[in-house]
Order: C-alpha cells, then sequence, then structure tokens
C-alpha cells in the first residue's frame, strides 16, 4: 500500500515536471508530435525505474558512513548518480537504435541528452533527501517517470491540436508551449493536497 | 427593422481608419440582423443562419434563468443572514434590488474587461469578434462569489482572456475554459476571496454575530425613496448578523461532519431548489436542469458529455460510499449531487464544445473522468472545498489526448479491415 501511495504521489499529486518543472528542455523540445513524445516518455520512466534503484545501492551501501567502506564519501554522490544514469541512457540508446531506427532518428539528440534532463537526476537527489528505502525508490522512481511520460504525452496532443492555431506570430513554437505548460500547471494543482498515506491511515 | 437598418448603416465607422469601432460596429450589426450571404451556385460550403453567434446566444438564453434566481438569492442569503424577510417571497423586491446592486457590477466589469481586450484583439487580427466572449462573459459572474472584489474580478478576467484565448489564436482555438480558468486564477492567486466562509453572503461586514450590514448609496439613496414612495418595505441601515448564522457552505460542512452536520443547518429541499450560500448561479438545481435540457435538445451542448459525467459520479460516489473512511465518504452518493455545483458544472462548463474532447466516444469518457476527478477532489482533498472546476480544467488537459487515441484506434482498426479486405 506504502509503494502504491508513493507512486501515485509521485506521478500525479508531485508531478515532476507540472509541479516541479524538473525535465523542461526535453519536454518542450520532443512534445510536438504524440509519438515522438510517446517514444521519449518510455525512455524516461524506464531510466528513471532503473537508475533509481541502482543510486539507491550505491548511496546506502558505499557512499553513506553506515555502508561498506565505513567513510562518508556523499562528496561523490552527484558525479556517481550521473555515471550511472549516463550508463543507463547508453543502454537505452543502443535498444532503441536497434529495435525502432525511425524513434531513434526523432528523438535526435534528445536521446543521449536524457542524461542531462534535470528530472532524472532530480529524482535520484529526492530519493536521498526523502529518505526512502529500496522499495519505496523503484515505487518512486517508477511514479515520477510515469507522471514525466503522462506529462509530455498531454502536451504532445495539445500541439499536435494547435499546430494550425491563429496563435501570435512571437508566441508561436517555445512561446506557446511556456504558456501551455503554466495552464496545465494550474490544472495539476488540482490534485495537490491530496494525501494517500493519510487516507489510508484514515481507513 | 428597416429603420433600423438605414440607421445602422449610416453611423458605420470606417474600417480602415478605426478598425477597433469597426469591430465593435460588427458585433453590434450581427446581433440584429444576419450577414447577408448566401449559398451560390459555385462551392460547397452551405450558409445559414445558424453561426457561432447564434449557437452561442443560445447558451446564453439558458443562463438567463440562473441570472434570474442568482439575483433573488444574492439578496436572500442576505436578508437570512441579518434575520429579516426569511420567507421566500417575502421582501422579494429588497432581494432583487440587493441581488441587482452586487451583480450588475460584477457582470460590467467582466464585460468591458473581457469584450475590450477580445475586441482589440479581434480588430488587430482583422476579423469580427463574432462574439467570442458572449457565453465566458455570460458565465464569469455566475461562478463568482457575489462579493469578490471588482479589481480582482477585472484582473482575473484579463489573465483569463489574453493567456488562456488571445495567445491561442482567439474564440475556438483555446485549450482551457475561460471562464474556470479566470475562476481558477482568482482561487490561487486570492483564495482569501473565493473560498472559507466568510464570501458567500454579500453585503456584511463579517458573518459574525452583531455584524452590521453595509449598504451603498445605491440602496439608501436609490432604491430606499423609491420603495418608500411605492408605500413598500426599505433597506434597513440598522440591521445586523444574526446569532447562529455561519455563512458555511453545505460541501465546507460535509467536510467536517459528513451528511448529519448539513441536514443540521440546510434540508435537502433547501439544497435542491437553491436558497443557500454559493456562487451566483450555481445553487437553484432545477433551472439549471431545464437549461441543460434545452441546450442538450437544441444540440448546442454534448449530452454525451453531460450523460458521461453524471455515470462518473454516480461511480465514485459509490466507490468513496464502499471505502467509508471519513465522515465526508459516507455521505451517499445520490446526495452529492445537492451540494455545490455538480449540476452548474455539468450543464455549462464541461460542454464546452471547444476545450472537450470532440470525438463521440471521446466525449463519453471525458466526461466520465470529469465526474470521477471531480468527487475525488470534493471528497479526498482537503485543500479544495470543491472539485468540478479544477477537474474540468485538469480535463481539458487531457481532452486533446483522448481525441488522439480514439482516433489512432480507429485507424488501426479500419486498416486492419482493409487488409483482411485485401488478403
Amino acid at each position: 500500500m506504502d509503494y502504491v501511495n508513493i507512486f501515485l504521489k509521485s506521478a500525479f499529486i508531485e508531478n515532476m515536471v507540472l509541479a516541479y518543472f524538473l525535465g523542461m528542455c526535453s519536454y518542450l523540445a520532443v512534445s510536438k508530435s504524440v509519438k515522438t513524445a510517446f517514444g521519449l516518455g518510455l525512455a524516461v520512466i524506464f531510466v528513471l525505474g532503473i537508475t533509481m534503484p541502482i543510486n539507491w545501492v550505491i548511496n546506502h551501501y558505499l557512499l553513506s558512513e553506515n555502508g561498506l567502506l565505513h567513510i562518508d564519501l556523499t562528496f561523490l554522490r552527484l558525479i556517481l548518480f550521473i555515471a550511472v544514469i549516463a550508463s543507463m541512457v547508453q543502454l537505452v540508446e543502443m535498444v532503441v537504435e536497434k529495435f525502432s531506427p525511425a524513434l531513434y532518428a526523432a528523438l535526435g539528440i534528445f536521446l543521449p541528452l536524457i542524461t542531462v534532463n534535470c528530472a532524472i537526476l532530480g529524482g535520484s537527489l529526492f530519493m536521498v533527501s526523502r529518505e526512502y528505502t529500496f522499495g519505496e525508490s523503484v515505487a518512486f522512481g517508477l511514479g515520477g517517470g510515469f507522471g514525466w511520460f503522462l506529462a509530455i504525452v498531454a502536451i504532445a496532443a495539445i500541439r499536435e491540436r494547435i499546430r494550425y492555431s491563429n496563435i501570435p506570430a512571437p508566441l508561436r513554437g517555445l512561446g506557446i508551449a511556456f504558456i501551455l505548460t503554466g495552464l496545465m500547471g494550474i490544472a495539476f494543482m488540482s490534485l495537490m493536497g491530496i494525501d494517500p498515506a493519510a487516507l489510508a491511515a484514515a481507513k | 427593422m428597416k429603420g433600423l437598418l438605414n440607421f445602422l448603416k449610416r453611423i458605420e465607422p470606417d474600417k480602415e481608419k478605426r478598425p477597433v469601432l469597426h469591430t465593435f460596429y460588427d458585433a453590434v450589426f450581427t446581433f440584429f440582423f444576419v450577414p447577408a450571404h448566401v449559398t451560390s451556385g459555385k462551392g460547397v460550403h452551405i450558409r445559414d443562419g445558424m453561426n457561432l453567434k447564434r449557437l452561442m446566444v443560445m447558451v446564453v438564453l439558458a443562463l438567463q434563468l440562473c441570472y434570474l434566481f442568482g439575483t433573488y438569492n444574492i439578496g436572500h442569503q442576505h436578508f437570512l443572514a441579518i434575520g429579516q424577510y426569511t420567507g421566500f417571497l417575502e421582501g422579494i423586491h429588497l432581494k432583487l434590488a440587493f441581488g441587482l446592486i452586487q451583480i450588475l457590477p460584477i457582470f460590467i466589469v467582466t464585460h468591458i474587461v473581457g469584450l475590450g481586450i477580445e475586441i482589440y484583439y479581434a480588430a488587430k487580427r482583422g476579423h469580427g469578434v463574432e462574439e467570442g466572449f458572449l457565453v465566458s462573459g455570460a458565465l464569469i459572474p455566475l461562478i463568482m462569489p457575489p462579493d469578490i472584489p471588482l479589481w480582482i474580478l477585472a484582473v482575473a478576467v484579463a489573465f483569463a482572456v489574453i493567456l488562456g484565448k488571445e495567445a491561442f489564436g482567439g474564440t475556438g482555438m483555446n485549450v482551457f475554459n475561460i471562464a474556470l480558468l479566470a475562476r481558477a486564477f482568482v482561487f490561487f492567486a486570492y483564495p482569501t476571496t473565493i473560498s472559507g466562509d466568510e464570501v458567500w453572503v454579500a453585503g456584511l461586514e463579517s458573518m459574525q454575530a452583531g455584524a452590521a450590514a453595509t449598504y451603498s448609496w445605491a440602496h439608501l439613496s436609490l432604491f430606499n425613496p423609491l420603495f418608500e414612495s411605492l408605500g413598500w418595505a426599505t433597506f434597513d441601515p440598522t440591521a445586523s448578523v444574526i446569532d447562529g448564522f455561519t455563512g458555511a457552505t453545505p460541501l465546507a460542512l460535509a467536510a467536517k461532519g459528513g451528511w448529519d452536520a448539513v441536514t443540521q443547518v440546510y434540508s435537502p429541499a433547501a439544497m435542491w431548489w437553491g436558497t443557500i450560500p454559493g456562487s451566483v448561479g450555481e445553487t437553484m438545481k432545477p433551472f439549471i436542469i431545464a437549461g441543460a435540457l434545452f441546450l442538450a435538445l437544441t444540440k448546442v451542448a454534448s449530452w454525451r458529455v453531460m450523460l458521461g459525467m453524471l455515470l462518473g459520479t454516480i461511480f465514485t460516489g459509490m466507490l468513496l460510499n464502499a471505502w467509508s473512511a471519513t465522515p465526508f465518504m459516507e455521505v451517499p452518493w445520490y446526495y452529492h449531487l445537492y451540494m455545490g455545483s455538480f449540476w452548474f458544472a455539468m450543464a455549462f462548463m464541461a460542454t464546452d464544445p471547444v476545450t472537450a474532447a470532440s470525438t463521440n466516444v471521446g466525449k463519453w469518457i471525458y466526461g466520465f473522468f470529469i465526474g470521477f476527478f471531480g468527487l475525488i477532489i470534493r471528497v479526498l482533498n482537503p485543500a479544495y472545498p470543491e472539485g468540478w472546476m479544477l477537474a474540468i480544467l485538469f480535463m481539458n488537459v487531457w481532452a486533446s489526448l483522448i481525441d488522439y487515441m480514439v482516433l489512432q484506434r480507429n485507424i488501426g482498426r479500419r486498416m486492419a479491415r482493409a487488409k483482411q479486405a485485401s488478403t
């Protein structure tokens, strides 16, 4: 039940994009069509879901003072986290290139750039600061990725719809995408404040 | 009519020199006369008098009963609070006059700001306003609390029209419902003016017992002499709030103590007939349902969205009843239809054809999830008293995606059929 709570919370209530505005670069750049957005969203779910538990293990057994080395190595956290993320992204890139060359071409530079997608590193750092257990970090990774996936697919569908709208010239492209993201953030505030854990406890 | 036409033709401003004025003129002109476009021998388009403007006027017509009762109810709530004329028809002239003094400025400010921006942008783009603001302008006063400060209203309307609509390309291009965006802006930027127990009854210093009623120049110097000369009752400037009046809405009570707490203050009949505090137009359920039927029968609004939303609400209500962890969850699902603005949201907000899903299957899904999320937010989210505004904005985000999926599924099905036929 705890894991379900964390999953729902990170996917809907504290959405990575629309509540924390993390991972905006690829979110804005790849959201022109639903198909590519769908592919990138899946890639982010995978990377977040894999790196989170790996980073948890590294943080817990290698870096913390109570770990195997008994030295406080937390200053290496950022660099190790990024290394893990980069290697996972390499893996995803190879898989995508092998099985879906069209998607690989469509995503272009933004697939390797998942490495520096702030949602991924942000997720790992949230995991540390919120002191999640291993299981919770898996749920948080998958939930956060799923929330990011939902947000990018939703904005891609809207951007496909407004492609032929008579938008004022200076706002076309990124400008309207920023406004749209802000308005979507207002809409997502509807779920903010729901606390699944408290509801489960009330039972 | 001929005289009017001649008069309007004579005062037509020059389109080149004064584009803004001409746009405004065009808006007024097409109110009275259908443009003389007819289907000619060439071309495939059928021209009909049933254009966007007349479509929108239908919605405004459906809202008139809500306006009438809303005006009355602003006054009724005020007099309930000070313990005068508590009967339904007692002092009705006072209640209507009081309501009018409250709602007229709201209506005027909404239109000056909203329509002003609209006309400006329409003139810049070089096309008519097409009454894009007619429906939003009629809806916004109905979903605001009667005591809203006018400058906050003006800022909210400007925000919604500029960022929600003009940035997206004007009428018919907006992604989010304009009226709800204006309300959500007030809700998040100035929460104390639109939530809590203090805001739903107008014309009082506060809801404490003994707080004085505040009457303006219009009450005391305009209407009082008029009523006096007719021999009717007048506003009493010495009146004050009676003991035991809280101004809390049924939803605020239900969130604290469940259905029992609600029925101690309001009877189900009062909630159904709308003599309760709330936003201006949301309280009188039968009038709203009449408007909904009118819109559904004239096919202006989609009955699929309405029915989907009703089903979604009932389903979620039953689900919450089965869970029943808090007193609010134990409120029987059918009583959720008595409280808050469910019917208003269903009839006029969810069915907005621009922001809703546009495929038929999509409309069912869209409506169902509005019902689902609306009740989830209302019951499970302690931060917000009511859920429909936010649920509809939330589903506006997904409407395009729902349409996309429905279309893709259809394409896939037809592709499979075509492949089967060709082999």
